[in-house]
């Protein structure tokens, strides 16, 4: 086998992954401050006033870099196959080390279910946040509000279970994969076992 | 130490709509006046506002026997002890409760976000020209040093009066108030009324709750957040652990 590497990300896709990855942990640990009133975490922003300006910024950021996500992942996410069902019966493989699993595409079935997920909830909590700190004039601005709360806890909790589990499938859990968001290269070799339709597609 | 929860009890029937108590709780805040508008009715301003804690509610409510009946009552913070403010506040000290059981409030520490307008059960809390909360905080300062709220000083009639929570429900108990309103709404009102009608009369909810999503919020989503973070780190060592991580000699594929 050869130590060919084909190109999974671009630079830009790779930059845009960081700027989502850094504005989410900002947003994440100012958001568990809010809710539990961690006062040193805090003082690490500089007080609550200048911590509340900083989360509602970085969620500007966090939100016009989730709307680029939308080239990167989405049409991608949409196509289901029925090696994509297969693959989500056999849990990705991911319970059992004899496992096997049908061929995937540029992205396998958990990831595109993982992407929808994230855009949906993203979405949500970016709507929502934007009605909490802008109020819009409303008659009945207060149901608003407390629907935006609830929808924005919502897809907290939603995110606080789903990227821990995506960071540690990304790292740890399958060796290689971090890179890309490093060089964006994979080895053809890992690209052919673990995304052989995305391979035979390009044509690697 | 604790001290006995204090609270104002607020009679209607004793009230002549004097708005002595308005007067002096912006003497004493130091609450600009404003410009009003006229509703058509006596009650003025109409609501709340951002430099008007407390205010008199006029109600026009004829009787068989009396063609010119008013119900006058004071509207303001209830300071509730299970208050829908505070628990929806994302900035710890903003609102916070005093020894006598009041809902103070500081606005070096309130971040302006204005989430305590839409949890508080009464639509009290207002905010001032820097998003700051503001709303009647019981005279803090006075009643930390003994004092009766301003309020309740300057009232000529006794329609709002200081005091001991329990021996003010014990008092109006014993005029032959049978309910007391607010006595155990949201762990018990810190501002009670001896309302003759229903509440509803006098403008005030029946059963007043806080609403409904931000309980749901305080029981079920916040606890979440952390069970669901350390869950899903738990679970991803335990696989590590476990299972193991998907090397690629191991990676099986279909044919
Ligand atoms: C456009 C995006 C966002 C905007 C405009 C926004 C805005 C807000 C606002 C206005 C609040 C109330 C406290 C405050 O004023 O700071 C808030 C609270 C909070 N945010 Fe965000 N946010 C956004 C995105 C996010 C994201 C991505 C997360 C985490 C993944 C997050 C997590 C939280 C949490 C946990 C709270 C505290 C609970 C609460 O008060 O509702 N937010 N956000
Ligand atoms: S009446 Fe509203 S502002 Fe006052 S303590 Fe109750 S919830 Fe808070
Ligand atoms: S506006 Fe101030 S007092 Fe009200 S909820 Fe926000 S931080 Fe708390």
């Amino acid at each position: 086998m050869s130590n060919d590497m084909v190109k999974k990300a671009s630079s830009f896709e790779i930059l845009n992954h960081w700027v989502l990855a850094v504005s989410f942990f900002v947003l994440t640990i100012s958001g568990y401050a809010f809710l539990f009133h961690l006062e040193q975490v805090g003082s690490v922003f500089g007080g609550f006033n200048q911590m509340k300006v900083i989360h509602n910024w970085a969620g500007v950021v966090f939100g016009v870099s989730l709307f680029f996500t939308i080239f990167h992942y989405l049409p991608v996410s949409l196509k289901f196959t029925a090696d994509d069902f297969a693959w989500i019966g056999k849990a990705g493989g991911y319970l059992s080390k004899k496992a096997a699993v049908p061929p995937q595409d540029e992205l396998n079935a958990g990831q595109k279910l993982y992407y929808l997920v994230v855009l949906i909830s993203g979405i949500v909590i970016s709507a929502s946040g934007i009605v909490i700190w802008l109020r819009p004039m409303a008659a009945d601005i207060n149901r608003w509000v407390l629907i935006s709360h609830l929808l924005h806890n919502i897809s907290f909790d939603l995110m606080v279970i789903a990227i821990p589990a995506h960071m540690y499938l990304a790292t740890l859990a399958n060796p290689g994969t971090f890179r890309i968001m490093v060089y964006g290269t994979v080895p053809l070799a890992w690209a052919k076992k673990r995304h052989a339709k995305w391979v035979q597609r390009m044509g690697f | 130490m604790a001290i006995a929860r204090k609270a104002l009890l607020i009679s209607p029937e004793l009230c002549i709509g004097c708005r002595g108590c308005q007067t002096a709780c912006k003497s004493w805040n130091q609450l600009p006046g404003q410009k009003t508008r006229n509703t058509g009715t006596f009650q003025n301003p109409p609501d709340l506002t951002p430099s008007l804690f407390n205010m008199i509610r006029y109600v026009e409510m004829p009787s068989e026997t009396n063609m010119v009946r008013w119900l006058f009552v004071s509207r303001r913070c209830m300071h509730c002890g299970d208050a829908g403010c505070m628990k929806i506040c994302p900035a710890p000290g903003a609102l916070y409760r005093t020894k006598e059981g009041a809902v103070a409030f500081n606005k070096e520490k309130c971040i302006g976000c204005k989430l305590c307008v839409a949890g508080c059960p009464f639509d009290v809390p207002r905010y001032d020209e820097k998003d700051k909360v503001t709303k009647c905080h019981l005279c803090f300062d006075r009643i930390a040093e003994g004092l009766q709220p301003a309020c309740a000083k300057t009232c000529p009639t006794g329609a709002i009066r200081y005091g001991e929570r329990d021996s003010l429900i014990g008092s109006a108990k014993k005029l032959g108030y049978a309910k007391v309103y607010g006595e155990t709404d949201l762990d018990g009102l810190g501002a009670i009324y001896a309302f003759k009608d229903a509440p509803k009369l006098y403008g005030m909810s029946e059963k007043p709750e806080i609403p409904e999503s931000v309980v749901f919020w305080h029981k079920v989503l916040k606890p979440l957040a952390y069970i669901g973070l350390g869950g899903a780190v738990a679970a991803s060592l335990l696989h590590y652990i476990a299972i193991g991580p998907k090397k690629d000699e191991e990676v099986k594929k279909d044919e």
